[in-house]
């Protein structure tokens, strides 16, 4: 099953199905960010402001 | 839903501890960087004494600084900001407290047993067998305690940043166990498993991706949830961070072979390495950018607010350590900066730029909240920030002046490219004294910096009292996952997306490894399935979307893919290796095995941590093979269990040292370095010819080298000792001859047995294959 590892020069192969794979993960992920609404963006990176955190006071004193 | 309303109160004890931990460790960690730092630089520093030789202390410094700096800073960062993205309580009070502690006992242990000369001999690896099975055990806790609280939260949806924590929890473990399979002799030692270049492979799969997942992947989630926090705006790009979590997650398991490039590992093992390195670019500073922009409207908070100062900071660093892992992954650029400084450079970059100075932000933004106290110094946050700056850059731009220099002055040729310009290595280690120099002065400016953080936190606990965070929330709210919205395990894997995923992949391997007609079909199923794939997502494309919105309300799925997308790189690179890549199939040389007496001393060799200085790998590059001798081929190290090919060259390559020197020249510089290398930095082995050797468990480390394949006889302990009686007489023998008298019981002969070794090897002659 390998021994094309051991006996051939296939540096071009693996270059190419690198490439190729990775591109496929970029157009794959970037297809599905692309494709989310506004409003699931909005609510996503709005989540972190949901559980309220108090200001530390030198922030305050300081502003 | 029901209008009642209940409090729960977060767990921020575990928060706090793990913040203090986080702070002792780093100045334990940088503290001794900084006296290894000076070691190289004045080797009195080892004071001659052996556990605190810079090849024991070295690897205390690297798992300080990974697993108790980081480690610690990491595990607050998840359980604050997780608590508050699913708003729940961590799961279990007593699995947070098991974790904090058992961590803490590993820390202490690995402190203990490293400058004890108790070692694996694999970089960030190092830690004893026990110990393995105990960081093993402590990440469960954390991993089950995390994603019970992810099974109890009361917020669906999954934030980014717990994308990247579920992504570390299970690659980590993954990596962890593979690269640690070790067969012990003794309570403190063992044989990996893996051995020569299967051995190289899967530590580097391991180091490689420790980096990316210890170092990166959390402190990532940690950037996406503290940055919009400290900034008090959204993340810049959500889609840019989806984009982020699942290009960065797939690509990075892959080029964990750039760390081999032009060694004996195959070819299109360093063809994969060098080309996924290459693309990793592109997610890396997406994300830095996604970082840097949350702060558009915010900058001008800068000015006055250290926590985006470092953050801030931190994200720049994690750009300019992305960009230069890349360009040192082309094979070319590799060529001159492997084995030297520039290296080193690159990596306390990314340590202390992006590590350090986000645990710092991090810290400053939660002392104050955690104790509900305001910070003891703003100025002295800022004094902090300017020192630790400073020092990263003096530190950074030293080590990529004197990596240049070594590399362009080891590979300088003259006479057509025939006679090397500065044959002697010290020339270039004597260049670069003042550069180590001021490397010593950028890591002491970057501890000050966080003495002064240490102070200033003292300060602010001083008489505070620790508050813990709380959210109110509906009674009845669900705990997880809407009814309609959950996703079992087989409506996970078999799905559309999934199926031609793996379909696809299957085929596209037939292809690569394949023989000929096999080859063939596998591309015909890869293009086959390819399009079936296009024409499926053209006609029922509202199912594959489906499948995702489930996916990012259901824990379980989404771990179990991130699990398989970060597994299928390691298995396709390590599996043919492992299959092919053995004694049986090498062609061309094959290494003798040790002598009992040689793997002794290939055993003290691993316990003074000689790797961390020197190389055994000499690579298919003419400076390297003018240098130290003909390149090192695969079979030369195929019974090396650990392998040890090394990383950097603090002195020369030792792959083909056996026969160039005496065995005196061996005593002789063993006890005192300069005695004959006149500037050397070597510590003194003195206590070599003191201390006896102890072959009392060489019997048993035989029968373990017998089991993992290397060839053996079935000797009895009697004729392991004769054997080495035998050879040790020959040896001492020899050292007498020549003027030096030390005893055949001496550590120092087996020592000498082993450098003596080095390089030897039988032809391999097989039918078809031309000899060498």
């Amino acid at each position: 099953m390998f021994r094309r590892l051991i006996l051939d020069n296939s540096a071009a192969i693996f270059t190419f199905v690198a490439f190729v794979t990775a591109a496929s993960i970029y157009v794959a992920c970037t297809w599905r960010a692309l494709r989310m609404k506004r409003a699931q963006v909005e609510r996503f990176e709005n989540l972190p402001f949901e559980t309220a955190t108090p200001p530390a006071r030198h922030e305050i004193t300081s502003a | 839903m029901s209008a009642q309303k209940i409090t729960i109160e977060f767990n921020d004890k575990v928060v706090r501890q793990f913040l203090l931990a986080t702070l002792i460790w780093g100045i334990v960690g940088m503290l001794v960087g900084v006296l290894v730092a000076s070691q190289l630089n004045f080797w009195q520093a080892n004071f001659n004494t052996e556990w605190l030789s810079f090849g024991r202390l070295r690897p205390l410094h690297t798992n300080a600084v990974i697993f108790a700096f980081v480690g610690n800073m990491m595990f607050a960062g998840i359980y604050y900001s997780t608590q508050r993205l699913v708003k729940a309580r961590l799961a279990s009070d007593f699995l947070s407290a098991l974790h904090f502690w058992g961590w803490q006992a590993i820390i202490v242990a690995a402190a203990i047993t490293l400058p004890l000369g108790l070692t694996r001999g694999k970089e960030y690896a190092e830690l004893i067998w026990p110990i393995n099975i105990a960081v093993a055990l402590i990440w469960v806790v954390f991993g089950v305690n995390f994603f019970w609280t992810l099974a109890r939260r009361r917020e669906p949806s999954l934030y980014v940043a717990i994308w990247f924590y579920i992504a570390t929890i299970i690659t980590v473990a993954m990596l962890y166990i593979v690269n640690h399979l070790s067969l012990p002799t003794s309570f403190t030692h063992s044989y990996p498993i893996f051995g020569g270049v299967q051995d190289a492979l899967v530590q580097w799969w391991y180091g490689h991706n420790a980096v990316a997942f210890f170092l990166t992947t959390p402190i990532l989630g940690i950037m996406y949830y503290f940055i919009p926090k400290a900034a008090e705006r959204p993340v810049y790009s959500y889609r840019l961070s989806v984009i982020h979590f699942w290009s960065l997650v797939f690509l990075y398991i892959w080029a964990g072979p750039h760390h081999l490039l032009n060694t004996s590992l195959p070819d299109w093992l360093q063809t994969l390495g060098m080309t996924f390195s290459l693309m990793l670019w592109a997610p890396s500073w997406g994300g830095m950018l996604n970082g840097l922009l949350t702060l558009r409207g915010a900058w001008h908070k800068l000015r006055t607010d250290p926590v985006l100062k470092f953050m801030a900071a931190a994200v720049t660093f994690y750009g300019m350590a992305t960009f230069e892992g890349p360009l040192l992954s082309i094979k070319a650029v590799n060529a001159l900066g492997h084995y030297t400084d520039w290296i080193i450079g690159h990596v306390h970059a990314g340590a202390l730029g992006w590590n350090g100075f986000m645990a710092a932000g991090m810290i400053y933004w939660l002392l104050p909240r955690l104790w509900n106290k305001p910070l003891h110094s703003v100025g002295l946050a800022n004094v902090h920030f300017w020192l630790g700056t400073v020092g990263i850059l003096l530190y950074v731009a030293a080590m990529w002046v004197s990596g240049i220099t070594q590399g362009l002055m080891l590979n300088a040729t003259t006479d057509n490219g025939t006679v090397l310009a500065y044959p002697n290595f010290l020339d270039t280690l004597n260049s670069i004294r003042p550069l180590m120099l001021m490397r010593v002065i950028g890591g002491s400016l970057y501890l000050v910096g966080f003495l002064i953080l240490g102070y200033n936190m003292w300060m602010t606990l001083r008489g505070a009292a620790p508050v813990n965070g709380s959210i109110e929330v509906f009674a009845d709210e669900e705990e997880h996952a809407p009814a309609g919205a959950r996703m079992g395990v087989l409506a996970t894997l078999f799905n559309p997306p999934v199926l031609f995923s793996v379909l696809a992949f299957g085929f596209s391997c037939v292809w690569m490894f394949g023989n000929d007609a096999i080859s063939v079909a596998g591309l015909a199923g890869t293009i086959i399935c390819t399009v079936a794939a296009i024409a499926h997502f053209e006609s029922r494309g509202k199912s594959w979307a489906d499948w995702y919105e489930r996916l990012l309300v259901n824990a379980a799925p989404f771990t179990i893919l991130t699990f398989i997308s970060v597994a299928v790189g390691g298995l396709i690179q390590i599996i043919p290796t492992v299959v092919v890549q053995k004694a049986a199939n090498i062609e061309d040389r094959l290494q003798l095995r040790y002598t009992p007496l040689e793997l002794a001393g290939r055993d003290m060799y691993v316990r003074e941590g000689c790797y961390t200085c020197h190389s055994q790998m000499i690579r298919t590059l003419v400076p390297d093979v003018l240098r130290y001798g003909a390149y090192s081929r695969l079979g030369e190290s195929i019974y090396d269990h650990p392998y040890q090919w090394g990383s950097k060259r603090n002195g020369p390559d030792l792959a083909r040292v056996g026969g160039k020197y005496p065995n005196v020249w061996h005593l002789r510089h063993m006890e005192d370095p300069r005695a004959l290398s006149q500037g050397s930095n070597m510590p003194s082995y003195a206590q070599m010819l003191k201390s006896d050797l102890d072959i009392s468990t060489l019997p048993t480390k035989i029968a373990v080298q017998r089991t993992l394949g290397v060839p053996y006889p079935a000797w009895t302990a009697d004729e392991i000792k004769r054997n080495v009686a035998e050879q040790s007489a020959l040896i001492a023998a020899d050292l007498k001859t020549a003027g030096a008298y030390v005893a055949p019981e001496k550590e120092i002969i087996a020592m000498i047995a082993y450098l003596q070794v080095l390089g030897k090897s039988e032809p391999v002659n097989k039918p078809g294959v031309p000899a060498q």
